[in-house]
């Protein structure tokens, strides 16, 4: 799905010899500058919970981003983004935490600012993707699916057994972050703004406001351009892709990398989020989080992605909040659903009912609500909504001849 | 008529020579030591009864399939030996049968994949919106408006791909392909499925990109009658076989021929369309060919 | 060496429950092109609900509704979901699968809570043993069990007019379509088969060595997925491979855990991923699978 999509089906238009995307809707924008300016005041009156709740949100968002650039965009489905979070978690805590440990548990740390930890945690689940990549690209997208899983399973393992490095079994705490000496936490510097405390949560909010913003823009960016197409063109058609000229497995493999390095980000704002981590953190259940994310939102939506990731991020923090509110989440085992069990039940509904009645998840509503605001005639003149390609198969030439194993 | 070789054919086209090519899979043949040659800026079409192997000769120019024997040369390469991004790279295009465009995206975006091998932004420039990158996808998009002009798409540009009519998907898709500034163009049945009108329409693009550009274009077609007006030599195969080649005239007088056609109760016949039945293919898609 | 030979029977025994859960996974994607990941669920289905059957209905009477329930349930969602998305991108349908898979093992662990259900195999825990080399019953009867069940599965899948119309279906589904094969019946059998050879495959998985039904049967479960997929997605003969070579190299690794320590405690447990991944290196379709025709 474009993210250019069609302002301008109705009512042909002179052709333009230069541009080559349309006009932006202007209640895109207000709506978008609208939530900007919100979301930069909030710190003042929102209270901590939300805010914490926001800054994982923020951490999902750069991670749905991430799974959506090679699921849904590239068509290669992955369930090893827990993974490529845990590598950057994993790479943040350790080179920014310092060695000691407690009792017979010896922990790593080299000590290095947190902001060199950030970086080399995305640097190296970046590395992590590109030494897996060569099966990345080479694998049809649905074998990719169960491959990946192998990358969840082995992550864990090592996170369960290097304990010198995660902690083992029990995790290992997570270092504050800071800025050239500005700390992200409640004081260093004692901080006031407008009369209001500006403790951890309201610091971090705006840390995981900037990244995830700048997460956004570069997907859309990308998506617009040249490598964006040619991505969306390998989900729907490998063959036509390579005889337009794309270099399939080389950009299989860069997507993959572009996504791991996404969940890189991800993991180190986790860890930040938390404060801690742990082995539990990082199972085949977070990468199936992020797909529901993605799922709901859209799959191949930017924005989508983001609006998925609001969602079902926030929804297990709300629930456990409200527990004592909402009707069916009580005690696990004592009748009611524990928030965690709600949460996935949750996961697995948005899945299925995205796929079989809204394909195009919750972006695809916004695009049929904005066009019929603009049309609230309901008229024919709206230009129906175009089937995506169906068929994601290698399958264009138009003869197949018999082949295939004896069983 | 069929034209004659047009006088500003580009000296920068070298012939394509098949040189006794053979594809198997498993215990099928499907082509059978075929060979022919396409002069440089000619109209070659590839005919034959369905299931003769002209897509599967296709698939071979691209690179899809790999010839089990025999080599393709396109100049001094061998497109037997390329992978199909590589083909591409040197001036191969190709219109797909079965629509292989985003249906989601618009026109100018399909448009803008043809320009793929001719543009350099990577996912960093992009990414980053990098002046150089905008520039280039500003620059290359107004030539892409050009082709869209050329082939009467101007005004769709901004449309999505998917709502368009099939005759105007069809155009997309060679529009797409002659992005690529090729050199050869391959075009896979480009009228299938249309109707008078939309034929005619597309076959004088046809004779106008031969001129206008002074390219190869090889054509899969059934359309008799839109083959035998506009290409300069027909190669004709059955069974994977090369049964026939020469000028339109020829082969349709080629007993050969006649007997491949009407031996198997095909009505789409050489013969049947010299007698001016100007038959439109009966059979669109789902066939084999 | 006597170790050598218990692991080696071990591993074969095992191996042949990941075959069949594996050839399930393999004969619904030959059947209807999805790669469905529910069959880790549907497994923990079926020993669930022997366990609970068997105390009022006895072992036997239990063991085949486990089988009936979670053919039942696979065709459930075959019929529900599956078929209503035919045409749909196979990445979706995958998803799809997921998603299913997540609802009914939530709901499953929700019911076995941290207990560990026991089912009462009429053969105990008792092993066979031939001089020192050992093997528990249980694992004995799978090898029989899975080996007759596959040896039908393949005469089925190479004689009955079900086999040939899966083939068929799977080769081309339109030309099938338009002999007269009804697509949808073969989908919905290929996915009762799959439920119930995933139930077979539970029976044996829940007993000796590894009694007991808990959430964790799922994880087991899951390593059946690198064997359908080393084998080749596509080829059933594949997943009979992939099976045994995973079953072999998890009981090697777990057996000689000890000098095996460098790669951590519980090694075995992963050693059928970092197998696949290294087949996938060399043979991205697999070992038996179909190669791609198309060159990109």
């Amino acid at each position: 799905m474009s993210e250019s999509t069609a302002t301008q089906t109705r009512g042909a238009t002179r052709a333009t010899r230069t541009s080559t995307a349309p006009r932006r809707s202007p209640v895109r924008l207000i709506v978008m500058a609208v939530v900007l300016v919100l979301a930069l005041i909030a710190p003042l009156y929102v209270e901590e919970f939300w805010l914490r709740t926001g800054f994982a949100v923020f951490g999902a968002i750069v991670g749905a981003i991430g799974l959506n650039l090679l699921v849904g965009t590239t068509g290669q489905l992955s369930l090893a983004h827990a993974f490529f979070l845990a590598v950057g978690a994993i790479t943040y805590v350790y080179v920014s935490g310092e060695s000691g440990g407690i009792g017979i548990v010896k922990l790593g740390g080299l000590g290095w600012p947190p902001l060199v930890g950030l970086i080399l945690g995305v640097l190296l689940a970046g590395l992590a993707g590109l030494l897996f990549s060569p099966i990345a690209a080479r694998l049809r997208g649905i074998y990719l699916g169960v491959a990946s899983l192998g990358l969840v399973f082995i992550g864990q393992h090592l996170l369960n057994t290097w304990t010198s490095v995660t902690g083992g079994f029990n995790g290992r705490a997570a270092p504050k972050f800071s800025l050239f000496g500005f700390q992200f936490a409640n004081k260093d510097p004692l901080l006031f703004i407008a009369g209001v405390e500006f403790r951890e949560a309201e610091r971090l909010w705006y840390l995981g406001l900037v990244i995830a913003l700048a997460a956004y823009v570069f997907a859309r960016n990308l998506l617009r351009s040249r490598p964006g197409r040619a991505l969306q063109t390998l989900r729907d058609s490998e063959v036509a892709a390579s005889v337009m000229g794309v270099n399939v497995q080389r950009y299989k493999g860069r997507v993959f990398l572009v996504s791991s390095m996404y969940a890189g980000l991800s993991g180190v704002l986790y860890a930040l989020s938390i404060g801690s981590i742990a082995p539990e953190s990082f199972g085949l259940e977070v990468s199936i989080q992020y797909l529901a994310m993605i799922v709901l939102g859209g799959l191949g939506s930017v924005g989508g992605a983001a609006l998925g990731a609001l969602f079902i991020s926030a929804m297990p923090l709300v629930f456990q909040k409200y527990a004592d509110v909402l009707p069916f989440v009580g005690v696990a085992g004592q009748g009611g659903l524990a928030a965690g069990e709600a949460a996935r039940f949750l996961y697995g509904f948005a899945i299925i009912l995205v796929i079989l009645f809204e394909p195009a998840g919750l972006a695809g509503l916004a695009r049929r609500f904005r066009r019929r605001g603009r049309d609230p005639g309901g008229g024919a003149a709206a230009a129906p909504e175009p089937e995506p390609t169906s068929r994601s198969t290698t399958d264009v030439p138009s003869d197949r001849p018999a082949q295939g194993s004896s069983t | 008529m069929t034209e004659t070789r047009t006088a500003d054919v580009r000296s920068d086209i070298p012939a394509v020579e098949v040189d006794d090519v053979s594809v198997r899979f498993g215990a099928i043949k499907a082509l059978s030591g075929v060979s022919f040659t396409v002069e440089p800026g000619t109209i070659h079409a590839v005919i034959g009864p369905n299931g003769a192997g002209k897509s599967t000769m296709f698939n071979v120019l691209s690179g899809v399939y790999k010839a089990t024997e025999g080599q393709v040369r396109f100049g001094e390469h061998r497109l037997d030996q390329m992978r199909p991004f590589q083909i591409a790279g040197i001036g191969v295009a190709r219109a797909f049968q079965n629509i292989a465009l985003s249906a989601t995206q618009s026109v100018a975006e399909n448009l803008m994949l043809g320009r793929h091998h001719l543009t350099k932004a990577g996912f960093l420039a992009a990414g980053l919106r990098l002046p150089r990158a905008t520039r280039e996808g500003k620059r290359h998009g107004e030539r892409v408006a050009e082709i869209a002009e050329f082939l009467e798409l101007g005004d769709k540009l901004h449309t999505p791909v998917g709502v368009l009519s099939y005759g105007d998907q069809k155009r997309v898709e060679v529009a797409r392909a002659l992005c690529t500034e090729p050199r050869l163009l391959l075009l896979d049945e480009p009228v299938a499925g249309m109707n008078a009108e939309e034929t005619a329409r597309m076959a004088e693009a046809i004779r106008e990109i031969r001129s206008a550009l002074g390219i190869s274009v090889v054509l899969v077609e059934h359309d008799m009658g839109m083959v035998m007006s506009l290409a300069d030599r027909v190669t004709v195969l059955d069974f994977g076989r090369r049964i026939a080649d020469g000028t339109p005239s020829e082969v349709q007088r080629d007993p050969e021929v006649i007997r491949a056609y009407l031996g198997s109760g095909d009505e789409t016949a050489p013969g049947a369309a010299a007698t001016g039945a100007g038959a439109t293919s009966s059979d669109t898609d789902g066939t084999r060919s | 060496m006597t170790q050598f030979l218990s692991l080696l029977l071990n591993g074969i025994s095992l191996g042949a429950i990941y075959a069949l859960i594996a050839l399930g996974f393999v004969i619904i994607f030959k059947a209807s092109e999805v790669v469905s990941f529910t069959q880790g669920s549907l497994l923990l289905l079926g020993a669930y609900t022997i366990a609970r059957l068997s105390k009022p209905f006895g072992f036997w009477l239990a063991a085949l509704a486990g089988i009936a329930v979670t053919a039942l349930a696979a065709l459930i969602v075959e019929r529900l979901i599956i078929n209503r998305l035919r045409g749909a991108p196979v990445i979706s349908l995958a998803i799809v699968t997921i998603g299913v898979d997540i609802i009914l093992l939530t709901e499953l662990i929700r019911r076995i809570g941290s207990d560990i259900l026991n089912v009462p195999h009429p053969w105990g825990g008792r092993s066979f043993r031939i001089g020192d080399v050992g093997i528990s019953q249980n694992r004995l009867i799978a090898i029989i069990v899975a080996g007759v069940l596959i040896a039908v599965f393949f005469a089925a899948f190479k004689y009955s007019s079900w086999g040939v119309a899966m083939r068929a279906s799977a080769e081309d589904g339109e030309t099938a379509a338009l002999m007269g094969i009804r697509l949808g019946r073969v989908s919905a059998l290929a996915w009762i088969v799959a439920g119930a050879l995933a139930a077979v495959a539970a029976t044996f998985l829940v007993g000796a060595p590894t009694p007991g039904v808990s959430p964790a049967v799922y994880g087991v479960a899951l390593r059946a997925f690198p064997a359908a997929i080393l084998g080749g997605l596509d080829s059933t003969g594949g997943a009979l491979v992939g099976g045994l070579l995973i079953g072999l190299a998890e009981s090697f690794a777990a057996g000689y855990q000890d000098q095996l320590l460098f790669l951590g405690r519980g090694f075995g447990d992963v050693v059928p991923y970092v197998v696949m991944i290294v087949v996938l290196l060399v043979r991205p379709s697999g070992l038996f699978g179909t190669k791609e025709l198309t060159r990109v």
